[in-house]
């Protein structure tokens, strides 16, 4: 019995995260309190209203790599449905890590829209 | 095994594993939660998530270290294949481990001669000055006028020195022994130049070189060696007299082990006498002492610009030669750097020669392993499909293969390099024949460096083509059933079968070139020599004339000395002379002057009327030396046909050289020619003879001007019918009696002198039988393997055939035919390359041209035909294949 896919994968009326903002997102998820990898992915899917979508194969690995430059520190505890979870939590250098990382993608966000809207820039004389 | 490499690791990765599982489990509950059935929302929630195992590797690489875990993995990863299949491994480890010996032998003995510095203060500076003629020729002699005007206008060197060994044999007196030694005669600044401080005393004190002695007159620095033979490293020595040769010597000091200068071939312990220019230094003519020159560049100047200094001021040195033709003589200068001038350029470009062969050989085994991991690579296909099916990266799939390919070559580096080291301690003494210094015992951190790098490099030649087809193959059609009959595979043999034709290619330049040398070597064999050899044995005497001081030696030593020979039983004839042909030990060149005062040179040999009979010389015309010749008669001499071509009035008619007279440049006694010798090879055989003279010992006395050259070394042959082996000990015995420094004179037969005169051309020819053997088996079991392995994997196809009817000898043809593709795309491409590269050895060939054809054919049927021969087996299994079982099979 083959599961092969035969058909391409099905077009996701999802936006794919931009190159370099999963990590923001992950910590200011955190921002909120601790949370395992599960609880990230739906976090993130309820909050943007179920736009975005986190890979998987994307999120472990930029958990493991947060974990290892400081950001996040992560322990073992107890799920409300009583299972042995991997819990994150977000250190003092996350929250600065943070901060400098959402100035960064405000002014991104701010050229791209300044180049897509058109908006002559005149008001700065 | 692995278990134990996998400790560290594993806490972390379960870890992991029981979060992703936490993930899973959670996904799946909270699915359900929401009305799903369990299965769709385990499917569901799988899919979702991708492959785990690829996620696991991704999130584990950014832990850092997984490298290290992925290589442990992988290294019992192949030791359990080295183990499952033994068989392989040892096949691709012996293969490689002979292809890095023979490289790294060669690399060892050229390292050693061409690339180790020499052992002096900044030798890069160090560069050796010499006068040439408009033809680029080296002048001779460099006397003392033309080093002083150097010294005097030169502005590109820090220091000029020079030097000049003392011809003849020398004996350093201790209280019982004499030692022979090499006697240095320096200038004062020499050893200073050399920047090598002694071990005791003092070197020899700074002073101007200069006519009138100076403060080192009369003293001498010893080797250490010399100091440790003759007085048992007596650290009173330094300030204490010795004497060589009866002259007293007040030692300076004493030079520290190793040290050599100038390095020669000669074992010898050296000693060093200052130098003081006297009357012989007041002229330029050829009488004049001669002298080798070495300077120390200034920091800063290089050879091209010293080159151009010296040119001018040469210009007007050589002005100052009265003689028109001197003057052209000496009116070049040719600088270079020490270093270069250490190595005889034959030595040089054979060993560069052995170096390229046995890279060659190094290349064919390496392209050899990397023909078998493909064959293994082919058989694993679906092992490495379903890796990566199972979530290994591409890049995985290839270390995993590289890794295979490093620890392979890595046992047969280490092994490859035992068997360097021991073939070239078993080499050493054909080595020392040829080479300035002794090989080295032990290896240095260049050799192993070079192994190294070599052992990489097949591990990544062998693996990279391999791992790289493995890893771009499809996977889905590896998985299915009988996969190994795709393109895939057909790619792989294609691929293959190119590599075959390369180590073809190879294998026959190689297997040309040793053709041409061992053809050089037959004729060197075939060529009449002028004299007996067989039933010859030869002792060579360095004599101790110090011991016969105020005798007539041909009186008290030579007469007495083979008078008791000739006694021995089973001599039948024993003679002197001063050197036997084909034996280069101690040429002596006599200028003569002609009656027409026109200057003629040639080799002077003294020797003793019974040496006609020992070597069984014919004679052209005239007599040969007998008693009739005494001191007292007319001074007589014999002559070569060379000789004669050169002087005599009828080029043509060996009789008109006889009664021809000369005179000795410095004595005016007359001597007549009395008869031409039959013509013979003096040093060497690939040589024809020069203008030679030949002078009986029984005319010469101590007032005799050759008496002096005679009485330096002499060679005696005795002609037995006994064996060998058991007159030598009792000629030894008479030497001893003769005088004590003989009883370890060199003893050998003239068939021995003979063999070790076919030099460099020999050892190379019996590397390159080695090296061109072994590419033979390569190459042929390269080809063996191949197609065996097609034949196995056709097995189907070929019972399809037979079922259909192909006879059995189509199907033999099928094969054969396939090999012979290969064979010739090879023959051809290696025709073109041993046609280019045989010109490399062309200055040790021998009666027998770079581009002989017949050699060219004769390999290629011997290749093309051991071919075919490996061929054969595998097409005859082709042709048994049974239809039924075959296509069963699989």
């Amino acid at each position: 019995m083959s599961t092969s896919m035969s058909t391409k994968d099905r077009y996701r009326n999802r936006i794919e995260l931009l190159q370099g903002t999963l990590d923001m997102l992950i910590l200011q998820t955190l921002q909120w309190g601790p949370q395992h990898g599960y609880g990230i992915v739906q976090a993130l899917r309820v909050q943007s209203g179920e736009v975005l979508q986190v890979e998987t194969g994307s999120l472990y690995p930029a958990l493991h790599r947060l974990e290892r430059q400081g950001w996040v520190r992560s322990e073992w505890k107890q799920t409300e449905s009583n299972q042995r979870a991997r819990y994150y939590r977000i250190t003092a250098s996350g929250k600065r890590q943070l901060v400098s990382d959402l100035s960064r993608w405000e002014r991104i966000v701010e050229a791209i829209g300044s180049i897509m809207h058109g908006r002559p820039e005149e008001g700065e004389a | 095994m692995s278990r134990r490499w996998r400790l560290p690791f594993r806490r972390r990765r379960e870890d992991l594993q029981a979060e992703i599982d936490t993930h899973l489990r959670t996904a799946i509950a909270h699915r359900i939660a929401q009305g799903e059935s369990e299965e769709a929302a385990r499917q569901a929630t799988l899919r979702e998530f991708g492959n785990v195992p690829l996620i696991q590797d991704v999130t584990r690489q950014t832990w850092g270290w997984l490298w290290l875990e992925w290589l442990a993995r992988d290294l019992g990863y192949t030791l359990r294949q080295i183990r499952r299949s033994p068989g392989f491994a040892v096949s691709v480890i012996g293969t490689l481990a002979l292809g890095i010996a023979a490289a790294a032998a060669m690399f060892t003995v050229v390292d050693h001669v061409l690339l180790r510095p020499v052992p002096y203060r900044d030798p890069r500076r160090l560069v050796e000055i010499q006068e040439v003629n408009r033809a680029g020729k080296a002048s001779w002699p460099q006397p003392w006028l033309d080093i002083e005007q150097w010294i005097r206008q030169s502005r590109s060197f820090r220091q000029i020195a020079f030097f000049a060994e003392r011809g003849g044999r020398h004996y350093l007196e201790g209280n019982t022994t004499a030692l022979l030694v090499e006697d240095v005669d320096v200038s004062a600044n020499l050893l200073h130049m050399l920047g090598v401080p002694p071990e005791l005393g003092h070197a020899f004190l700074p002073e101007p070189p200069g006519v009138t002695p100076g403060k080192n007159a009369g003293t001498i620095v010893l080797s250490d060696a010399a100091w440790r033979d003759v007085f048992s490293g007596d650290p009173g020595i330094p300030g204490k007299v010795v004497r060589i040769d009866n002259t007293p010597y007040t030692v300076a000091g004493i030079m520290p082990p190793g040290f050599r200068y100038p390095v020669g071939t000669s074992a010898s312990p050296q000693v060093w006498v200052p130098l003081q220019p006297g009357k012989d230094d007041q002229i330029r003519t050829n009488n004049a002492n001669d002298y080798s020159v070495l300077a120390r560049l200034r920091p800063g100047v290089t050879i091209a610009e010293a080159s151009a200094e010296m040119t001018v001021i040469q210009k007007r040195v050589s002005a100052g030669y009265a003689d028109a033709q001197a003057r052209q003589d000496h009116s070049g200068i040719r600088i270079h750097r020490y270093e270069d001038t250490l190595v005889d350029a034959g030595v040089w470009k054979a060993l560069l020669a052995l170096l390229a062969a046995s890279g060659v050989l190094w290349l064919i085994a390496s392209l050899n392993v990397a023909n078998l991991l493909l064959a293994r690579s082919t058989a694993r296909q679906r092992e490495m499909a379903m890796r990566r099916a199972l979530g290994a990266s591409r890049w995985r799939v290839v270390q995993k293969m590289m890794v295979e390919g490093l620890v392979l070559s890595a046992i047969a580096g280490a092994l490859g390099f035992a068997l360097a080291l021991g073939s070239v301690r078993l080499m050493a003494h054909e080595l020392a024949q040829h080479l300035p210094l002794p090989a080295p015992a032990t290896p240095d951190w260049q050799i192993l460096g070079a192994l190294l790098a070599m052992t990489v490099t097949s591990a990544l030649m062998a693996t990279a083509w391999p791992a790289l087809l493995t890893a771009r193959a499809p996977i889905e059609p590896a998985l299915k059933q009988g996969g190994q009959q795709t393109g895939t595979a057909r790619r792989h043999n294609r691929v293959r079968g190119a590599l075959v034709a390369a180590q073809v290619a190879l294998s026959l330049t190689l297997l040309v070139i040793c053709g041409l040398l061992l053809q050089t070597i037959y004729r060197l064999r075939r060529v009449p020599l002028g004299f007996r050899t067989d039933h010859i044995i030869v002792a060579d005497l360095n004599i101790p004339s110090f011991r016969f001081a105020g005798k007539d030696m041909m009186q008290s030593l030579y007469a007495p000395l083979l008078e008791r020979i000739q006694h021995l039983h089973g001599v039948q004839s024993a003679g002197l002379m001063n050197e036997v042909p084909l034996q280069q030990t101690f040429g002596i060149m006599l200028a003569l002057r002609q009656n027409n005062n026109q200057d003629i040179h040639a080799w002077l040999k003294p020797l003793s009327p019974e040496i006609q009979r020992v070597f069984g010389f014919r004679m052209l015309a005239g007599r040969f030396f007998n008693s009739t010749d005494t001191p007292s008669s007319q001074p007589v001499v014999v002559v070569n046909p060379a000789f004669m071509r050169q002087y005599a009035p009828d080029k043509h008619n060996p009789a008109s050289a006889l009664g021809m007279t000369f005179w000795r440049i410095r004595q005016n006694a007359p001597m007549h020619i009395v008869g031409v010798l039959d013509d013979q090879h003096q040093w060497s055989i690939g040589l024809p003879s020069q203008p030679e003279v030949d002078v009986c010992l029984c005319q010469i006395t101590p007032k005799s001007g050759v008496y002096r050259v005679s009485t330096v070394v002499m060679d005696a042959a005795i002609r037995t019918d006994q064996p060998t082996q058991i007159l030598i000990p009792e000629i030894r015995d008479i030497l001893r009696h003769a005088s004590p420094e003989l009883a370890t004179a060199t003893i050998t037969t003239m068939d021995q002198i003979v063999e070790d005169s076919y030099g460099s051309q020999r050892l190379a020819a019996h590397l390159l039988e080695i090296f061109g053997a072994t590419a033979l088996l390569l190459c042929i079991a390269g080809l063996f393997g191949l197609l065996s392995y097609i034949v196995v994997q056709r097995t189907r196809e070929i019972g399809l055939r037979i079922a259909l009817g192909a006879t059995r000898k189509t199907l033999l043809w099928l094969v054969l035919r396939q090999a012979g593709g290969m064979l010739l795309v090879g023959v051809v491409a290696g025709g073109g390359m041993a046609f280019a590269s045989s010109r490399l050895v062309q200055g040790f060939l021998y009666g027998v041209s770079a581009h002989d054809g017949w050699t060219l054919a004769g390999s290629a049927t011997l290749l093309f035909t051991a071919g075919m021969l490996a061929a054969y087996l595998p097409a005859r299994r082709a042709a048994r294949v049974d239809p039924m079982q075959s296509l069963r099979a699989e």
